[in-house]
């Protein structure tokens, strides 16, 4: 019928535009669950739980309220759950990296280092968005952020920006391709996402930590406690481990002489063991590599 | 001196001595506490190495099994190992026992029931010869019960 055509036609038109879109909002919510599955991995790499869940106290997933004490004073982690009220629920990407790259809070002030930005900020902007998808996965928890405790001066965020100038450089991280991908990968882990050095390099007066000592342990790490060196020192690092050992660490918590670590390392292992044997091998390398550094005796 | 205060005097040394006795291990014995301690731990750490040798092809099923029993053992004897009033640094001082452990006894006895009934789950493995089954068990004891342990009571004192 010469006179339905044109009907029939925007009929089924409208029909394969339908399964189009469905087809295409398919794909794009498979591409979301990806992106998230991407981030939860990455997450459990940055151990973005540890600090942003109240364990010692039960609290929520990544509603906040850790306690962190630094000779600074008592610093009080932020509800990171998709709460529009009390968490980040209103954050647009470009916020959610402004934050990890620059240290940057929405309202345009400054996160204080013990949020570990200066690693995060090596974080590639992709796998920043991962992160914040899976985030966005996770259950709102309406929960307020406990104001720090911290003293004057210390608790002038302003003054973090003559911090910033001195002790901060912002970039992504930069791959040296002609160590090899294993090493790139594991630096990449190490420097960037786990940011090992936030507790295993010793800091400044300032709070900074001391790039001649990268790695290298301190007696003063995170609420006190002492920080073991991980370069390759044969004495007091761990030159006498082998890549083996390393992995092996980082996926069940035991030292060759079958130890099993504990305090906040233990909380460590817990994310690394989530990693793929590829990237705790990675990690390893790239430990392998840096500088060994003595510590004094 | 009269003798009622002569006795007096007598009773109240006793109960102190007592007291002393039954709250605080004298010095002497907290240092052989921590020892014994030492040595039951650096024993598991020696009786895993020989169930990781069997593992990893490097030693026999019969040295990894009586290391698994030796394990099934030593996990039962830690409360026993943990006396009140044994806390503090260890003999080398890299290490210390977390007041936590007493004040959260249950806890603490949890994690050990734990890695006792891990301990056993590791020897029923290592009979069974599947070096798959034991290995997720080794990992399991280690990571769940002794990792467990020293993520809350134990303290590192210097690197």
């Amino acid at each position: 019928m010469p006179r339905d055509f044109p009907r029939e036609v925007t009929r089924l038109t409208a029909a394969l535009a339908a399964t189009v879109l469905a087809v295409g909002g398919l794909a794009a919510r498979a591409a979301d669950t990806a992106l998230a599955a991407r981030g939860a991995y990455l997450a459990a790499a940055a151990g973005c739980a540890d600090c942003h869940t109240d364990r010692p106290h039960g609290g929520r997933l990544y509603a906040g309220g850790r306690a962190l004490t630094t000779p600074f004073g008592t610093f009080y982690a932020p509800n990171i759950t998709p709460d529009l009220e009390t968490g980040i629920g209103q954050w647009s990407d470009a916020q959610f990296l402004n934050a990890l790259r620059e240290g940057v809070r929405p309202d345009g002030s400054n996160y204080f280092p013990v949020f570990p930005y200066p690693s995060f900020t090596k974080i590639t902007d992709d796998d920043a968005r991962a992160i914040k998808a899976y985030l966005f996965t996770q259950p709102a928890v309406k929960q307020s952020n406990r104001a720090h405790d911290v003293a004057f001066p210390f608790s002038w965020r302003f003054l973090q920006n003559g911090w910033k100038l001195l002790f901060f450089s912002p970039g992504p991280f930069r791959p040296a391709p002609e160590r090899g991908e294993a090493y790139n990968r594991g630096a990449y882990l190490v420097t960037a996402l786990a940011h090992c050095s936030e507790c295993h390099t010793p800091r400044n007066w300032f709070g900074a930590t001391q790039p001649s000592r990268f790695l290298a342990g301190t007696a003063h790490g995170p609420d006190g406690k002492a920080v073991p060196n991980i370069t390759p020192d044969s004495e007091t690092g761990i030159g006498k481990w082998s890549d083996d050992d390393i992995v092996t660490l980082l996926k069940d918590g035991q030292t060759p002489d079958f130890d099993f670590v504990g305090g906040a390392m233990a909380e460590v292992v817990k994310n690394t063991a989530q990693l793929t044997n590829a990237d705790r091998h990675a990690i390893a390398v790239f430990l392998q590599s840096v500088p060994a550094v003595r510590s004094p005796r | 001196m009269k003798s009622s205060t002569k006795c007096s005097m007598l009773t109240a040394a006793v109960i102190c001595a007592l007291a002393n006795f039954s709250v605080v291990a004298p010095a002497q014995d907290k240092e052989t506490v921590v020892k014994n301690r030492e040595a039951l731990m650096k024993g598991q750490g020696k009786d895993l190495g020989s169930v990781k040798a069997y593992i990893d092809g490097k030693g026999d099923q019969a040295q990894a099994e009586a290391g698994a029993v030796s394990l099934t053992q030593s996990t039962r004897k830690i409360p026993d190992a943990f006396p009140p009033g044994s806390g503090g640094p260890n003999s080398d001082g890299k290490f210390a026992a977390k007041p936590v452990i007493w004040s959260d006894w249950n806890k603490f006895l949890e994690i050990q029931k734990n890695a006792v009934s891990k301990a056993d789950v590791l020897l029923a493995a290592v009979k069974s010869g599947n070096k798959t089954t034991i290995e997720t068990a080794f990992g399991d004891l280690g990571k769940n019960g002794c990792g467990a342990c020293h993520e809350t009571f134990r303290e590192k004192l210097q690197d």
